[in-house]
């Protein structure tokens, strides 16, 4: 997406429901854009829970990754997009302990959601990115270099990344493909995980601030960028910056 | 020395698989296909035993660990791995499910499956077959090269914490093999005789493991590509898609 110049543009954001996806969604339906949310959750209202009438929510759970893309493209359909100009791929499961205790299905399902979602739904709404010279952003973690206790959502990211890099190549002139890696954000996926914080949450990087970076990186199309958690320190220490995002 | 090989029926695996019996160990050989390796196991009076498993099934890897509950191993290469080649977002959706249980949650469930239900010798040593791919890019193969990074970044990871239970761990990034399931996935035109040996790559990963290595580049050509990938590392995606991608005749998978 070049800039936002006021054109109402068709945007998909996945794992929608809540933490970076909730706010990166209704971010950029409140500009105005059309936004296809998707989530693992049945909603029962989805214009209430949003709070804006042009979200779309559909049903997507990541753990069977082929359906979750069938799911998207479906809805796509049905809402008549005949382009996408951008694609948020956020959905992510964790799984932290000691990788020699990592049970199968743990293993397994971080994998389906984390990573072979991803490139189902990538395959899928390829002619859509292509009919508009869209973006693809990934969402990748700073965890992605290898982290001993989160040990496959690691590995997961770090193929996602390696996915970006061979895939941004292919598809070059015909659409963009960006990875950016968040450090630890005060979302809901640590506890989910299994890990209580307490304290080491303030340090964190909030979803708001991520979304923020997500947006800005997304405007400036870089190629990758990492959100430290200092990311969050800087902007905490000149808000001058605040105006920009 | 007990050794346990996952695709041990072809290409590297075999390779692997006759270097460690001719050495005079004993190996668990598992694959898919295994009437092959039944011959072999008959052959080889008791040194060799065959364990089928299907490792895009973890029902069936699952499976595969109950069998090993009385074994104590020495040495584990998680080597059974697939490609996918052509333009990304032709490949149907079912190979790269296939693709990435094969090459990504297989070893990863055999690794945490050995280690955790203490199948493994202390001192033992497991190892993993990344591929050049990591530090170079693979455009023609992403998802392939995505499994690829995944596996060399739990390796990474679980490297301290496997520490505790006195396992080691050796990844392999190995660059163009001379294998028939490597020919099917190469570009146009790719020189055979500049692919490695699954003999000498055998060989080589059999030493590493042997003096405990972190890591191996085989070959001075894979060290070459390591430190282009290290500094220039969009440059040599660039370069392996010119060489790989814009040369690729059709899609396999």
């Amino acid at each position: 997406m070049a800039q936002d110049t006021g054109k109402a543009r068709n945007i998909l954001v996945t794992g929608a429901t809540d933490g970076i996806g909730f706010l990166l969604a209704k971010s950029y339906a409140s500009r105005g854009h059309r936004v296809l949310a998707t989530g693992r959750q049945t909603l029962s209202d989805d214009a209430a829970y949003f709070g804006l009438p042009n979200i779309t929510y559909v049903t997507a759970d990541q753990a069977f990754p082929a359906q979750a893309a069938h799911a998207v493209d479906a809805a796509m359909e049905r809402l008549g997009f005949e382009g996408l100009d951008l694609a948020i791929l956020n959905a992510g499961v964790g799984w932290t302990g000691d990788p020699a205790a990592e049970p199968a299905e743990q293993i397994a399902t971080q994998i389906d959601v984390n990573l072979s979602a991803p490139v189902m739904i990538s395959a899928t709404i390829a002619p859509l990115l292509f009919a508009r010279q869209g973006q693809l952003v990934l969402i990748g973690s700073t965890a992605a270099k290898g982290q001993a206790r989160f040990a496959t959502y690691a590995a997961t990211k770090a193929g996602l990344a390696g996915f970006a890099r061979s895939l941004r190549e292919e598809w070059q002139g015909r659409a963009h493909v960006q990875i950016i890696h968040p450090g630890p954000t005060r979302t809901a996926m640590h506890t989910k995980a299994g890990l209580n914080l307490g304290l080491a949450r303030m340090m964190f990087m909030s979803p708001k601030r991520a979304s923020k970076a997500i947006q800005k990186s997304v405007r400036n199309h870089e190629r990758q960028r990492k959100l430290s958690w200092f990311y969050g320190l800087r902007a905490l220490f000149s808000r001058a910056g605040e105006g920009r995002l | 020395m007990k050794a346990l090989i996952t695709g041990a029926a072809n290409g590297l695996g075999r390779a692997l698989l006759e270097q460690l019996l001719d050495d005079g160990h004993e190996v668990i050989a598992v694959d898919i296909m295994t009437e092959d390796l039944d011959r072999l196991a008959v052959q080889s009076r008791g040194a060799c035993r065959v364990v089928m498993a299907d490792m895009a099934n973890v029902t069936s890897i699952e499976r595969c660990l109950r069998s090993l509950r009385e074994d104590k191993l020495d040495l584990v290469i998680l080597n059974a791995g697939i490609s996918a080649t052509g333009k990304f977002e032709e490949i149907p959706l079912g190979a790269y499910e296939r693709l990435i249980h094969i090459n990504l949650t297989a070893p990863l469930t055999m690794a945490a499956g050995l280690v955790g239900q203490g199948l493994m010798q202390r001192k033992g040593r497991i190892v993993f077959v990344s591929s050049l791919s990591h530090v170079v890019g693979y455009p023609g193969a992403s998802v392939y090269a995505a499994t690829k990074d995944a596996i060399a970044i739990y390796a990474r990871s679980i490297a301290k914490p496997f520490r505790k239970s006195g396992v080691g761990v050796t990844t392999v990034f190995p660059g163009p093999i001379r294998t028939e399931h490597a020919q099917r996935h190469a570009p146009k035109g790719a020189k055979e005789n500049k692919r490695m040996e699954p003999k000498e790559l055998a060989r080589m990963i059999l030493k590493a493991a042997k003096r405990g290595k972190k890591e191996l580049y085989p070959g001075s050509a894979a060290g070459m590509a390591r430190l282009a990938g290290y500094l220039f590392p969009n440059f040599m995606t660039r370069m392996m898609r010119r060489i790989i991608f814009d040369k690729l005749d059709g899609n396999t998978y």
